[in-house]
């Protein structure tokens, strides 16, 4: 349903997104990476609001930078918080049936409310909603052609943990009825619980494609750095070479940082090691277990 | 699945419908309707004065403040910002991606800033006009230089906001510097100045010749007209190539 192929997306000097392919069909499909790894400019690509720099991209076939018909057909909650603030949440909704063209605007801005779980009674204007309603404002907004593809750029930021197991649900829901959903996020749990596809993108580039637990086993058998404080760093360094538990060492005055693909192995020997060797072990510190690090070396593997 | 498409009418009204709410606000009246007090006032202590030349000091008013002053700067404030702003803020995504053609958008666009400017304008224009001592012929000329200068200033900022960042600025120094100084340093500048044709539509009515207006009544009303028509082409063909956040 949506065809990415080698799409390269420049700002000048800066490569947003570098030479990215993809096919994605119906079902959940999520696109995981750091921020400013291209996802938002990926969907803008994806939904024709920015032409690609090389490439190409189809939605259902076509282009929507330059057919109008299917952009009736998009479903796009953009990242960007901004709405008609003066309008309240049914005004808001029901001029997106409008701007799409179907007729019951009234009744349709009310059904795509109820599945937001907001109340198309509400006097209040956009600019003071929280962040959370803003955003199942958006959600609903892009439900109301009852979109082939919907896209979704980090949709359950702000949403309280209740919320984003319904909005997780709505998703899966509307997956099964046989849509393309695309969902951007940068927190790798939010993730497995969406499920299905993942796409890795990281600096710009395709990172990783697959199932979420294959990824998740991809990622748990990364090398992994850690940093040991040792009274005697020199002599621990050389032992844990000698007997294959680290791949590469880094002596320092005070501690030994080594890269392991072994962890639970490494984890196992220091204590007996340092024992044996009368070392003094002060810290045993992981020193790239954030996620900026995983994606760093799903990029350069 | 259906594949729904709004008709241009339908584009036209959506458009304008969103903007006349979102354009409107009670700090940008309050500082335009004091903008336009102050030229009504200016024009009645002109009016009030003795003259030997009523009409000619009448007519100056309304050519200095009200077509050099407060028409371009109140249209260039709403216009500006009618898809300026929402390109700038990131809500033209919600006009943007909607299976409608783009010329509707930006008509409706106009409209709406057309019609939010007119209070602002043609109202304190021709209200200067009366208190000031004008004639008739004078006050008539002011509401057909009104309608023609603010529909063809309208198209070409909302144009302008559309081509550029900080479109005020642009635009303030489109009226400050061109329409003021550069305007009169030949027959090119002059033609490319709005201004111009207002003043030659005045010209044409009271019948007291105004540097710039060297142009025929009918010209003076046909070109801002064609201008807007330009401007809407123009906008149009932005707003479909348009880096949209």
């Amino acid at each position: 349903m949506v065809q990415v192929t080698n799409v390269t997306k420049s700002f000048g000097d800066v490569v947003a997104v570098s030479d990215v392919s993809f096919d994605v069909g119906p079902g959940v499909t999520a696109l995981l990476g750091p921020n400013g790894a291209g996802k938002s400019t990926l969907f803008r690509v994806l939904c024709g609001l920015t032409p690609p720099t090389k490439g190409a991209v189809r939605v259902l076939g076509r282009d929507a930078r330059t057919d109008r018909m299917v952009r009736g057909r998009i479903g796009l909650a953009p990242q960007q918080e901004t709405l008609f603030d003066r309008l309240t949440a049914h005004q808001f909704v029901s001029i997106a049936a409008a701007s799409h063209g179907i007729p019951e605007q009234e009744t349709v801005a009310r059904s795509a409310l109820d599945l937001v779980e907001l109340s198309s009674d509400e006097e209040k204007p956009l600019g003071a909603y929280s962040k959370g309603m803003r955003q199942r404002v958006k959600l609903a907004a892009a439900l109301v052609n009852d979109p082939s593809v919907l896209i979704l750029d980090e949709p359950l930021t702000g949403l309280d943990p209740v919320q984003r197991t319904r909005m997780i649900e709505l998703f899966n829901g509307l997956a099964d009825e046989g849509k393309c959903i695309l969902v951007s996020s940068h927190v790798l749990d939010e993730v497995a619980r969406l499920g299905s596809r993942v796409l890795v993108i990281a600096q710009g580039r395709l990172a990783a494609t697959g199932d979420y637990h294959a990824l998740r086993d991809l990622m748990d058998d990364r090398p992994h750095r850690i940093r040991v404080g040792a009274s005697d760093p020199r002599r621990l360094a050389s032992v844990l070479i000698e007997r294959g538990i680290a791949d590469g060492v880094d002596v320092s005055a005070e501690s030994v940082t080594l890269d392991t693909h072994d962890v639970d192995g490494f984890g196992r020997a220091v204590a007996p090691m340092a024992r044996e060797l009368d070392i003094h072990v002060t810290e045993v510190v992981p020193v790239d277990d954030d996620l900026e690090s995983v994606f760093r070396y799903l990029v350069e593997r | 699945m259906t594949e729904h498409t709004v008709s241009p009418l339908g584009a036209m009204i959506l458009t304008y419908r969103v903007l006349v709410r979102q354009l409107f606000s009670l700090g940008r009246g309050a500082a335009l309707a004091a903008l336009a007090a102050a030229v009504i006032l200016v024009a009645w202590a002109v009016g009030a004065s003795d003259s030997a030349s009523p009409e000619n000091d009448a007519l100056r008013v309304v050519v200095d403040l009200g077509f050099g002053v407060m028409v371009p700067i109140v249209v260039l404030v709403f216009a500006t910002a009618a898809l300026g702003d929402m390109r700038e803020e990131g809500t033209l995504v919600y006009l943007w991606l909607r299976p409608m053609k783009r010329w509707p958008v930006v008509v409706g666009a106009c409209l709406a800033a057309f019609v939010i400017s007119l209070p602002f304008t043609l109202l304190p224009v021709v209200l200067s006009a009366l208190v000031s001592g004008g004639s008739s012929d004078l006050v008539y000329g002011a509401m057909i230089a009104g309608f023609v200068g603010v529909l063809a200033y309208t198209a070409v900022f909302v144009f302008l906001g559309l081509l550029v960042k900080n479109a005020v600025v642009w635009g303030l120094t489109y009226i400050l510097v061109w329409e003021t100084v550069a305007a009169g340093f030949g027959t090119f500048p002059a033609r490319m100045a709005i201004r111009g044709y207002t003043r030659s539509i005045l010209t044409g009515k009271v019948g007291i010749e105004l540097e710039l207006a060297d142009v025929g009544l009918t010209a003076g009303i046909m070109v801002p007209l064609l201008i807007a028509l330009g401007a809407i082409i123009l906008g149009s063909w932005r707003l479909s190539r348009l880096d949209v956040a």
